[in-house]
C-alpha cells in the first residue's frame, strides 16, 4: 500500500497516452475553445469600429465643415453623406446607417446639431453621441478663440484597458479547463467502474490513491498545455497582448483544474452510467459557463446573477486567469482566487471519497 | 497432474458462505486445490461459481468460512496474496487506447516488476499473441481479448491463475485454442490453474479435478474419471421400440446390447436408434441432481 514513484510515473505516462490518443478529448480541450474564441471574436470583438454616420447636405458654413472634418479623422468612424435631412434620417430608421447628423441654422450664424440614432443598439448610440458631442464642443470652443476652461481626459483605472477579445481569451481558457476536467473525469470514472476496470485494478497492488494521482497529474499536464496553447493562439491570431505575469496564471489554472477534477470525480462517484454522467456534467457546467463571467463581465449582469457568480468556481478561475494573463497583476493579487478554488476542491473531494464505489450497481 | 509431495495445498477453503439478503449465493463450500493442478468448478449459470471464485481471489468478502492461499489467510487482508495470484475476471474490459503490449507493461509496473518489458513479451508469448502486441485491445477478436486478459493475469508470474469462464462466448475453434493456452500455462509453466466453466466438455477435457456446483453447494468433487466411475456405469445405452424411448446406464455394454437385441428378436420387435454413449459428466450431473444439465 506504499506510493512508488516509478510506478506512479509509468501510470501517469499511460494516462497521458490514453488522453492524447482520444481525438475527441483533444477536440474539446483545444480545438473547440479555439473555434469558440474565433466565433465570439468575430461577432463581438470589433468594438474599435464605432459605426457609420451619415451627414445631411448641404454643409457649407465653416463650423459644420470643421466638425465633419473632425469626425472624418475619428478612428473607427465612417462618415457618409446624403442629399437632405429626411433622406439621412430614413437611412437610420431603415437600419442602413447607425446615425444621422443634421445641421440646422439658427439664423444668428450658429447651428443646432441634431444626432438621430436608433434605439436598437443603445450602446452604439451612446458611443456615437459621445463622439459627436465631443467634436461639437471642440469646434465651439475653437470658434471662441480662447483656451477651454475645462480640459477633459478619460483615464482607465485598469493598468491596461481591456478590449473585448482581451477579456474573452482568459475566460475561454478557464472554460476549456473546466470542460476537460469535469467531463473527462466524470465519464471516465463511470466507464471504468461499469466495465469492471476498477475491480480489475483492485486485484493489483497499485493503491487507488496512487492510480488516481496519476490520472490527476495527466489532467494537470493537459491544463497547463491548454493555458500555453490557447494564450499563444490569442496572441498570434488576435494579437492579444499577454502580460509578463502570465506565468502566475499557472497556479490559478492548476487550482482550477483540481477543483473541476474533484467535481468530475464526485459526479462519477454518484452516477451509475456514462450517459447520465454526461448529462449531469452538462447540467452543472452549462449554467456555470454563462453565470461566471466567461463571455461577458459579471459586473454588467443583474445583481442576483452577480451574487450567484460569487459561489461558482469558474468565476474565480476566469477572474484569476484574466488578472494574471492579460491584466498584468501578480500572483499575490490572485491568492484569494486560488484559495477559493482549493477550498472548493477539498469539499468536492470529501464528497467523492464518501460516495466512491468500486463495483457497478447490481 | 499429481500434487507435489514437498508442498502443502495451493488453496484451502472451509465452509465458505455468501448471502445477498435472503438469497444464499454460496452455501458452505469447502474444497482443496493441490499445487500444479488444473482445478475446475463446473455448474450451470447461477450455481455460485463466480461468487466462490471471487471470495477466494479476495474480491468479495465472505459472510462465513476461511480461505487460505499458499498458506496466507485471504481475509481480512486480501492484499497479502495479490502477488501470488493472477486473475482473469468474467467481465473485464481494458483501457481502450493502450496497445496489448502497453497494457502488459503497465500491469507489470503495477506489481513493481523491474523487468516489465521482458515480462510483457513473455506473457504475450505464453498466450500466443506475439503478433498482436501493437494492437489496441478494443481491436482484438473475442478470443484474442480473452487471451490478453489471461496474459495480464500472468504478467507478474504468479503461482496460481484464476480464470472465470474463460471460453464463454467463444466459437468452438477459439475455445480449443484457448484450451491449448491453458494447458501450456499449467504444464509448461507449472502454474496452478483454477477455472470455472459451465461447459461439461471443457471440464472433462481440461481439468485434473472438478467440483460440480449446483444451487450454491458443491455436489461432487473428484477427477472427471472418478466422477464418472462413481456412476457405476460405463455407458448409456439408449434405443427405441414399440414401448417408446429407453435409456439405461450399464457396466457391461456388450451384454446389454445383446440382451436388447435378443429380446427384440424373440418377440418380433424392431429396435431403432440403438446407441451406446460413453458415460460423461452430463450423466453425472443428471444422476446427482435429478435434472438435465443445461449449459
Amino acid at each position: 500500500m506504499r506510493f512508488n514513484p516509478g510506478r506512479f510515473g509509468a501510470t501517469t505516462m499511460a494516462q497521458l497516452r490514453m488522453t492524447f490518443r482520444r481525438r475527441i478529448t483533444l477536440f474539446w480541450s483545444l480545438v473547440f475553445p479555439m473555434i469558440l474564441m474565433t466565433l465570439l471574436g468575430l461577432l463581438f470583438g470589433r468594438s474599435v469600429t464605432a459605426g457609420d454616420i451619415v451627414v445631411a447636405q448641404p454643409v457649407t458654413a465653416a463650423a459644420p465643415k470643421a466638425m465633419v472634418t473632425a469626425l472624418e479623422h475619428t478612428k473607427g468612424l465612417t462618415v457618409k453623406t446624403s442629399s437632405d435631412a429626411a433622406a439621412a434620417i430614413k437611412k437610420v430608421k431603415d437600419g442602413d446607417e447607425d446615425a444621422a447628423l443634421v445641421f440646422a441654422p439658427k439664423g444668428d450664424g450658429s447651428f443646432t446639431v441634431r444626432l438621430y440614432t436608433s434605439n436598437t443598439s443603445a450602446t452604439q448610440a451612446g458611443i456615437l453621441k459621445g463622439i459627436v458631442f465631443g467634436a461639437a464642443d471642440r469646434v465651439s470652443i475653437a470658434a471662441t478663440g480662447g483656451p477651454p476652461a475645462l480640459a477633459f481626459r478619460a483615464v482607465s483605472v485598469d493598468s491596461a484597458s481591456l478590449s473585448y477579445i482581451d477579456f474573452l481569451l482568459p475566460g475561454i481558457v478557464a472554460l476549456s479547463i473546466m470542460i476537460s476536467a469535469v467531463i473527462g473525469l466524470a465519464t471516465v470514472l463511470v466507464d471504468w467502474r461499469q466495465r469492471g476496470i476498477l475491480r480489475r485494478l483492485k486485484l493489483t497492488p497499485i493503491p487507488l490513491a496512487e492510480f488516481f494521482a496519476a490520472r490527476i497529474t495527466a489532467s494537470l499536464v493537459v491544463a497547463v498545455m491548454q493555458v500555453v496553447v490557447l494564450l499563444a493562439f490569442g496572441r498570434i491570431v488576435f494579437g492579444i497582448h499577454i502580460s509578463s505575469t502570465w506565468w502566475a496564471g499557472m497556479p490559478v489554472a492548476i487550482a482550477g483544474c483540481l477543483c473541476f477534477l474533484a467535481m468530475g470525480f464526485a459526479i462519477g462517484s454518484v452516477v451509475s452510467n456514462p450517459e447520465t454522467g454526461d448529462a449531469v456534467s452538462n447540467v452543472i457546467t452549462n449554467p456555470m459557463m454563462f453565470l461566471s463571467g466567461v463571455f461577458f463581465p459579471v459586473a454588467a449582469m443583474p445583481a442576483f446573477v452577480q451574487a450567484i457568480a460569487q459561489v461558482l468556481p469558474l468565476y474565480y478561475l476566469a477572474n484569476g486567469l484574466r488578472d494574471t494573463t492579460v491584466r498584468g497583476l501578480s500572483l499575490t493579487h490572485v491568492a484569494g482566487d486560488i484559495g477559493v478554488l482549493l477550498a472548493a476542491t477539498a469539499v468536492l473531494a470529501a464528497v467523492s471519497l464518501r460516495t466512491f464505489r468500486w463495483e457497478p450497481k447490481t | 497432474m499429481p500434487a507435489r509431495m514437498d508442498a502443502g495445498a495451493a488453496i484451502e477453503v472451509q465452509g465458505l458462505t455468501k448471502r445477498y439478503g435472503s438469497h444464499v449465493a454460496v452455501d458452505g463450500v469447502s474444497l482443496t486445490v493441490d499445487r500444479s493442478e488444473v482445478f475446475g468448478i463446473l455448474g450451470p449459470n447461477g450455481a455460485g461459481k463466480t461468487t466462490t471464485l471471487e471470495m477466494i481471489e479476495g474480491l468479495r468478502e465472505p459472510d462465513a468460512g476461511d480461505v487460505t492461499v499458499l498458506g496466507h489467510s485471504v481475509w481480512p487482508d486480501p492484499r497479502s496474496i495479490q502477488t501470488l495470484i493472477g486473475v482473469q475476471l468474467q467481465t473485464t474490459s481494458l483501457f481502450d487506447m493502450l496497445t496489448a503490449r502497453e497494457l502488459l507493461v503497465l500491469f507489470a509496473r503495477f506489481y513493481l516488476r523491474a523487468d516489465a518489458d521482458e515480462r510483457a513479451e513473455s506473457s504475450l508469448a505464453q498466450v500466443g499473441l506475439e503478433s498482436k502486441g501493437a494492437d489496441y485491445a478494443k481491436n482484438l477478436s473475442g478470443g484474442q481479448q480473452q487471451r490478453l486478459a489471461i496474459a495480464l493475469a500472468l504478467v507478474h508470474d504468479p503461482e496460481i491463475v484464476f480464470l472465470d469462464e474463460p471460453t464463454t462466448g467463444l466459437d468452438p475453434q477459439a475455445r480449443r485454442n484457448l484450451w491449448d493456452v491453458i494447458r501450456s500455462i499449467n504444464q509448461e509453466h507449472g502454474k496452478t490453474v483454477v477455472l470455472t466453466t459451465h461447459y461439461l466438455e471443457e471440464a472433462e477435457e481440461l481439468c485434473d479435478r472438478v467440483a460440480i456446483m449446483d444451487e450454491a453447494r458443491i455436489v461432487a468433487l473428484d477427477t472427471p474419471a472418478g466422477l464418472i466411475e462413481a456412476l457405476d456405469a460405463d455407458a448409456r445405452v439408449s434405443y427405441t421400440d414399440s414401448g417408446g424411448d429407453h435409456a439405461v446406464y450399464v457396466r457391461d455394454v456388450q451384454a446389454t446390447v445383446l440382451e436388447v437385441l435378443e429380446r427384440a428378436r424373440a418377440s418380433g420387435e424392431t429396435v431403432q436408434n440403438l446407441s451406446v454413449k460413453g458415460a460423461d459428466l452430463e450423466d453425472v450431473f443428471l444422476s446427482l441432481t435429478g435434472r438435465e444439465y443445461r449449459e
